[in-house]
């Protein structure tokens, strides 16, 4: 396991949805401590390709290595273990429960009290709490649950809970969404703060200025295949985008499909 | 408004029930007459015992999503088992064991082990095979019941020996031997679902499966000892209502499930899953008991319980959206 080899490698990941081929080969890999940023329009595949990195989706075919081994996760919790962190678009919190139970999920303080382990709610509150306030986010009580609270509070929580956790490589699926723009900036400035960790980051967004802020490399997933692959001091806003409409643009990735299930790209077929 | 007042405020709106619950035993003792006596608190614990019991693990299923209507059925399985295999009389077969204090062991055992079962064979057909909860247990209510009647022939078995007897007859405090297990069995299970990770999880795989899926919880395990629990609780429940009754008719507990339902409502849990606590759920049963009783003390005839006890259901389900709304306008 040299430093040289990546911290997480694609090798023809494939998924289809029945007739619909969501992604369609996708090679690229992430290194230690890298933040790489994930590009692409509606419907590219960017969501399809976390949920198998993370364990909640199998892929149709492909493989994946992580840490230096070849991995097939068969569930999140697998891919947990492993040192996996995500935060998936749809937000995956119990609004039922308070914000400490949300943060904690699974991975609860607990003290064996006649060998039964028992929830220590004040190390967890004091943990929360000292999160909550580093990453700048007020939430009046980390008591009360998180149906009261708004969507951006409700979004800190889990870029929260990620910092807060580490492993080895953490997935973003549009953390930024709900996010006010101070929020966002220390969202950003967080993500390389955990890149400084020696944790590899992918980072899912549609806005440019936060691809190129916080990014060193930028992946473009086009219709299922990677469209393009740079650095992201090595190009421009404007570069990036033509590979995610399918410009003629060097860098685009290779795409040459013979027929297309989405409807809202037919014109960028028509063009090659 | 101030975080000490917000916090009283969702205390109160926390535990409604129990003001209730203080509520009518203060109206009942100041205007029934003959209400306000120890004996008849005695007796309604006592009373709340058996279906209080089942109310614990009918909450605990409901709270991690599911449903469980077969409780009562598996409770009069296992009251029959017990019946049929110690009882001395009737269709009893009088097994004697090598000593009596191994009695109350072994038929506790067994009484269990066939709840638990039943709550399996749900958890298997819902989680396993995927069927909905509500069809379910909707069968195993009649089929377990027509089982029951299978096997004891619709017949009854009578007179349990002494040895078992005693849980139901002895009093500690002055208070029945029976409702102080019911009291120990909220208090266990209150601090299983309040204090330890697997009550935690009830109530996070209750409030939303994919967020604990995604979290690396196994959910599956949760819904499987959700259902192991309910069908074990309903056991213990037929094992004391057999020796409550000394032994088994083909008809027992019929009546308990809308009782054990209409506390747990009562009480506070959401049908919805992911919201409740056991002590609501017991203050849900004291309360419906004390009810009952009140109703029986002014000599109502039966019917008027039941239409009191239904007006109340619906009343708990509608406290419980003003709740909703009362929080969204205070907090
Ligand atoms: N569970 C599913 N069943 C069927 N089709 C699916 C499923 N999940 C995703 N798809 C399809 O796969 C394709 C890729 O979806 P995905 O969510 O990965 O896109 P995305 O790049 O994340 O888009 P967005 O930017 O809108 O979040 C879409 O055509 C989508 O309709
Ligand atoms: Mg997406």
């Amino acid at each position: 396991m040299t430093d040289a080899q990546p911290l997480l490698k694609l090798d023809g990941i494939a998924r289809n949805f029945g007739a619909i081929e969501a992604l369609r080969g996708i090679d690229m890999h992430v290194d230690r401590g890298e933040v790489l940023a994930l590009l692409g329009d509606n419907g590219a595949g960017k969501s399809t390709l976390v949920k198998i990195i993370a364990g909640g989706l199998r892929p149709s075919a492909g493989r994946m290595l992580f840490d230096g081994a070849p991995r097939d996760f068969a569930t999140p919790a697998e891919a947990k273990a492993a040192g996996i962190e995500t935060v998936y678009q749809d937000l995956s919190l119990c609004t039922n429960a308070d914000v400490v139970a949300n943060f904690f999920m699974g991975r609860e303080i607990t003290r064996r009290v006649l060998g039964i382990p028992i929830l220590q709610e004040r190390a967890m509150e004091a943990v929360v709490a000292q999160a909550m306030a580093e990453a700048g986010t007020t939430i009046p009580s980390l008591r009360t649950n998180v149906e009261n609270l708004s969507g951006g509070q409700r979004q800190a929580i889990e870029l929260n809970r990620f910092v807060h956790w580490g492993g080895k490589l953490v997935l973003l699926d549009e953390p930024f969404a709900a996010l006010g723009v101070e929020q966002t900036r220390r969202g950003l400035a967080m993500i390389r703060q955990v890149a400084a960790r020696g944790i590899g980051v992918i980072v899912i967004t549609h806005i440019m200025a936060q691809a190129f802020a916080v990014a060193d490399r930028i992946v473009v997933i086009r219709q299922g295949r990677v469209a393009g692959d740079v650095k992201s001091n090595q190009t421009t806003p404007e570069a990036v985008i033509e590979m995610i409409t399918g410009g003629t643009l060097s860098g685009a990735g290779p795409d040459r499909d013979r027929d297309t299930h989405d409807p809202a790209s037919e014109t960028e077929e028509a063009r090659q | 408004m101030t975080p000490r007042r917000r916090a009283l405020i969702e205390f109160i709106l926390d535990n409604l029930v129990w003001l209730m619950l203080i509520v009518v035993l203060i109206v009942f003792s100041l205007t029934v007459p003959r209400f306000f006596q120890f004996g008849i608190f005695a007796n309604i614990f006592e009373q709340s015992t058996f279906v209080g019991v089942m109310a614990i693990g009918l909450a605990i299923v409901i709270i991690s999503g599911n449903l469980d209507l077969s409780v009562e059925s598996t409770a009069a399985l296992s009251a029959m088992v017990t019946g049929l295999l110690f009882a001395t009389q009737g269709i009893g077969m009088g097994i004697t064991l090598g000593a009596d204090w191994l009695l109350i062991p072994v038929s506790l055992a067994i009484a269990l082990l066939v709840g638990t079962a039943i709550g399996l064979i749900n958890g298997f057909l819902v989680i396993r095979v995927g069927m909905s909860a509500f069809i379910v247990t909707l069968a195993s209510f009649i089929w377990v019941r027509g089982l029951v009647v299978a096997i004891s022939g619709g017949r009854s078995a009578q007179s349990l020996p002494p040895a078992i007897r005693v849980i139901g007859i002895e009093t500690v405090l002055g208070i029945p031997l029976l409702a102080w297990i019911s009291v120990g069995c909220f208090v266990v299970f209150s601090v299983l679902m309040a204090r330890t990770p697997f009550g935690r999880y009830v109530i996070l795989v209750g409030g939303n499966p994919n967020a604990t899926f995604r979290a690396g919880i196994n959910n599956d395990r949760i819904l499987w000892a959700g259902f192991a629990i309910a069908g074990c609780l309903a056991g213990l429940a037929g094992w004391l209502l057999a020796i409550r009754t000394s032994g088994a008719t083909a008809n027992l507990g019929t009546g308990m499930l809308f009782n054990a339902f209409a506390a747990v409502v009562i009480g506070g849990v959401s049908l919805k899953g992911g919201i409740g606590r056991l002590p609501g759920v017991y203050a849900g049963v004291l309360l419906l008991y004390s009810i009952h009783t009140a109703i029986n003390l002014m000599g109502l005839p039966a019917h008027f319980t039941q239409m009191i006890l239904g007006g109340l259901v619906l009343a708990a389900v509608l406290l419980d959206t003003l709740k909703l709304r009362l929080r969204e306008r205070l907090l």
